[in-house]
């Protein structure tokens, strides 16, 4: 009995005050959110303080104000942003006398300029790797398949210093650089031929140089298909009919005994970085690109096959198409892990960010603040990537079949 | 015979015209690199060194008269490795034979003639053999697995101390790292990974920040910045360079954990959630026994991947002085001695690596499938 009515009061208690008991456990949730908060925040002060009051031990003062003390150090490569005669911001090469924090833009520079040759070069050989991995010829396909494995199973650093110290600097020294249609191969950098403005400033050459650009750009932006062969065709004539009358020429390198002149050139650090990188992300978006046409429907391949279809147009028009669409957000973080293994080039001497970073920390002590800037950079540049992979996502989902 | 490998030729080769082109080109392009390297190993390359620096690539500068240390610590990780494959691989004779055959290859490979070093290596094959058998005959055994991996970390840590942590080196210290860092990121990993589901949005908020962060940052500034700051931070406590690299490691490999098994998470269907709060369970106890059992198993595979780049990432170590396998090479490289043996190092450092890390792969595919099986 007794039980039955302290149940019966229970209950309604429970009925009676089920606004209250929401009520009180909001409260308690809200409580424990502003502990938590308040728990982290303290946790951060601390931090913040300990790590204060360890510099203060050193000596060290935390403060950004080192960032506008002269650099006095020399960067073998990169430029930075600078004003050009003291009046317009222009792209330089750094020099000893420049600030600590153009040297950091000098870093910022070079990483982003191996980043997106990289991301360009791996896509490609990526592409022809998964595609070869699926050839109906074995011994491309095995071929492949074993580069790929390869690659993916030993460390990134090792190919890396291998590239560098028994690929690139066996390279012949430059007296007796290999030629290759106009690139010169030697042990001092590779030197690469480069198209150069010969037109002056006749009204001619710039008039067809604006319409090149103009068709270029109405290649990459315009989504009519009629128009952008256009272009595409317009790009061709243009760009023939100017390097057939010469507004454009071509610098080719020459090779001299101690050095080579003309042309573009690319260090031998930032060769070996750049070939590491390149075969390494290859190989990881072939498995990528591999995976996303083993996960295609069979259907797709047999439905093709019964339309008559040939293997390669199979692949052309039914199968990459719908792969690109599934593979580019794995290929944005690919391309974020990329940037990020820049890094590595501190083994070898290419001063990309973190190099430059280490330098820097050496020359002032003020390491601590400088991880604050390499971080937040390294940050920016990952989100700039999945920015850019998101844009690309959704402008090729847009239009077209749904996944 | 012959008309069967005509036939193999025709559908494999030279099928298409565009096949004949490609065959036609790679084949010699692929017999003549195979003959020149082929050419090099055999009759160019010098390989005494490698038994010569044996002792720097495995255990780097650890001083020799305390090798045994070194002994007893890759006993205990053989024991480690032999019961975790035994959880998920049933032992079978066949097994032992694919074991024996290793032992060969590896004592002619490295070409050791040294009896003891011969014992040594086969008591270590043997001791994985057996940890592997018992553990998948004996199931009952396995409940006390997780203890004892950390009892055994503990004591090889004991084991290798006493010289010095500033003398571990060569692959005993990145198979040390990749374990000891596969080990502690789980239970962070998990955390992490609830953690950014939480009910709370502080939690949830501080949880995903910490695991962006971390994913968007390379891994050698992290273990280079935690190098740098635990000094500031704990003065007193003066750690070994080994262990902060440790600590800059599992920091670093939460986060990628935590995605993992978020992943996992995830894959769990959310009927299972709801009969379990229907049935009164409280929010810890679904987790802890229905929600992370079967996440976990989904998980399984890529961690195993996760394993591998850990492993592939340890020599990332050299940023922070220490001597890790392929360090030891190229200290062995810098001895002007040796400085036109640059391939032959580099072949076997490629080489090994290439056979751990394809080991790994392969059981990640074997267990990729088993638990595929399991599940249908």
């Amino acid at each position: 009995m007794t039980v039955q009515t302290q149940a019966n009061v229970a209950g309604n208690m429970a009925d009676d005050d089920l606004p209250a008991r929401r009520r009180r456990n909001r409260i308690r949730h809200n409580a424990t959110q502003s502990a938590i908060v308040a728990a982290a925040i303290v946790l951060v002060v601390l931090f913040a303080f300990a790590v204060k009051e360890g510099l203060a031990r050193h000596g060290i003062r935390f403060s950004f104000s080192f960032l506008w003390d002269a650099a006095g150090f020399d960067i073998s490569e990169g430029k930075t942003v600078a004003l050009k005669d003291g009046v317009w911001p222009a792209l330089l090469n750094f020099t000893s006398d420049h600030l600590i924090a153009q040297a950091f833009v000098t870093g910022i520079f070079n990483t982003i300029k191996v980043a997106v040759l990289a991301i360009l070069l791996s896509t490609v050989l990526g592409m022809l790797l998964g595609v070869g991995r699926l050839s109906t010829n074995w011994v491309v396909r095995n071929l492949s398949f074993w580069c790929v494995e390869f690659v993916r199973n030993t460390p990134l650093l090792i190919q890396l210093v291998f590239w560098y110290f028994a690929v690139v600097l066996h390279f012949p020294p430059i007296a007796a650089a290999a030629k290759f249609y106009g690139v010169v191969i030697s042990q001092q950098g590779l030197y690469f031929p480069v198209p150069t403005w010969q037109g002056g400033d006749s009204l001619l050459a710039v008039g067809a140089a604006t319409a090149l650009w103009v068709a270029i750009l109405g290649v990459l932006f315009d989504r009519h298909g009629t128009v952008r062969w256009i272009c595409a065709g317009a790009v061709l004539l243009l760009g023939g009919m100017m390097f057939a009358t010469g507004i454009v020429g071509l610098d080719v390198p020459v090779a001299s005994k101690f050095q080579a002149r003309g042309g573009t050139s690319m260090s031998p650090e930032m060769a070996a970085l750049l070939l590491a990188i390149v075969v390494n992300s290859a190989s990881y978006i072939a498995e990528i690109v591999r995976g996303a046409i083993d996960a295609l429907p069979k259907g797709q391949w047999e439905a093709a096959a019964s339309l008559g279809l040939t293997r390669r147009d199979t692949v052309n028009d039914i199968i990459l198409p719908q792969v690109f669409r599934v593979v580019l957000p794995s290929f944005g973080n690919q391309y974020i892990s990329l940037t990020k293994n820049t890094a590595l080039g501190i083994a070898i001497g290419y001063p990309e960010l973190f190099n430059i970073y280490g330098t820097i920390a050496n020359q002032t002590g003020h390491s601590l603040e400088g991880i604050v800037i390499v971080m937040a950079s390294y940050l920016i540049l990952s989100w700039a990537i999945s920015a850019a992979v998101g844009w690309a996502d959704r402008r090729m989902t847009r239009h077209g079949a749904s996944r | 015979m012959i008309a069967r490998s005509l036939k193999w030729s025709r559908h494999n080769l030279f099928a298409k015209p565009f096949d004949i082109l490609l065959s036609l080109t790679v084949i010699p392009g692929v017999l003549w690199l195979i003959w020149q390297i082929a050419g090099w190993a055999l009759t160019v390359a010098q390989w005494d060194i490698i038994p010569q620096s044996l002792r720097v690539l495995m255990i780097g500068i650890f001083p020799v008269d305390q090798v045994w240390r070194t002994w007893v610590a890759a006993m205990i990780i053989a024991a480690l490795l032999g019961a975790a494959l035994g959880c998920v691989f049933a032992f079978r004779g066949r097994h032992a034979g694919g074991l024996l055959l290793v032992v060969a290859v590896a004592l002619i490979l490295t070409g050791t003639n040294d009896l003891a070093n011969i014992l040594l290596v086969a008591a270590l094959v043997v001791l994985f053999g057996l940890s592997w058998a018992l553990i998948s005959r004996v199931p009952a055994v396995r409940k006390g697995l997780v203890p004892a991996s950390f009892v055994g970390l503990i004591a090889i840590f004991a084991v290798m101390a006493p010289p010095g942590a500033g003398l571990w080196g060569g692959l005993l210290l990145s198979i040390l790292l990749t374990l000891v860092t596969a080990v502690v990121t789980l239970p962070i990993g998990i955390l992490l990974a609830f953690g950014r589901r939480s009910r709370f949005s502080s939690v949830r908020w501080i949880c995903t920040a910490y695991i962006e962060v971390m994913r968007s940052v390379p891994l050698i500034m992290v273990v280079y910045w935690i190098w740098i700051l635990m000094p500031v931070l704990t003065p007193q406590l003066n750690l070994a360079d080994v262990v902060r690299g440790m600590i800059g490691f599992t920091l670093f490999y939460s986060a990628y954990v935590a995605e993992y098994v978020r992943s996992g998470l995830q894959a769990v269907p959310r009927g299972q959630t709801e009969a379990a709060r229907s049935l009164g369970m409280s929010e810890f106890d679904i987790n802890r026994s229905i929600v992370l059992p079967q996440a976990l198993r989904v998980v399984v595979p890529p961690l195993v991947g996760n394993v591998l780049d850990i492993f592939n990432t340890a020599p990332l170590v050299f940023i922070i002085g220490l001597t890790d396998f392929l360090r030891a090479g190229q200290m062995i490289l810098a001895n002007p001695q040796y400085g036109d043996r640059t391939y032959e190092v580099y072949s076997f450092l490629f080489l090994t690596y290439f056979l751990v890390g394809s080991l790994i792969t392969f059981v990640a595919r074997k267990l990729e499938k088993h638990l595929a099986r399991g599940s249908r």
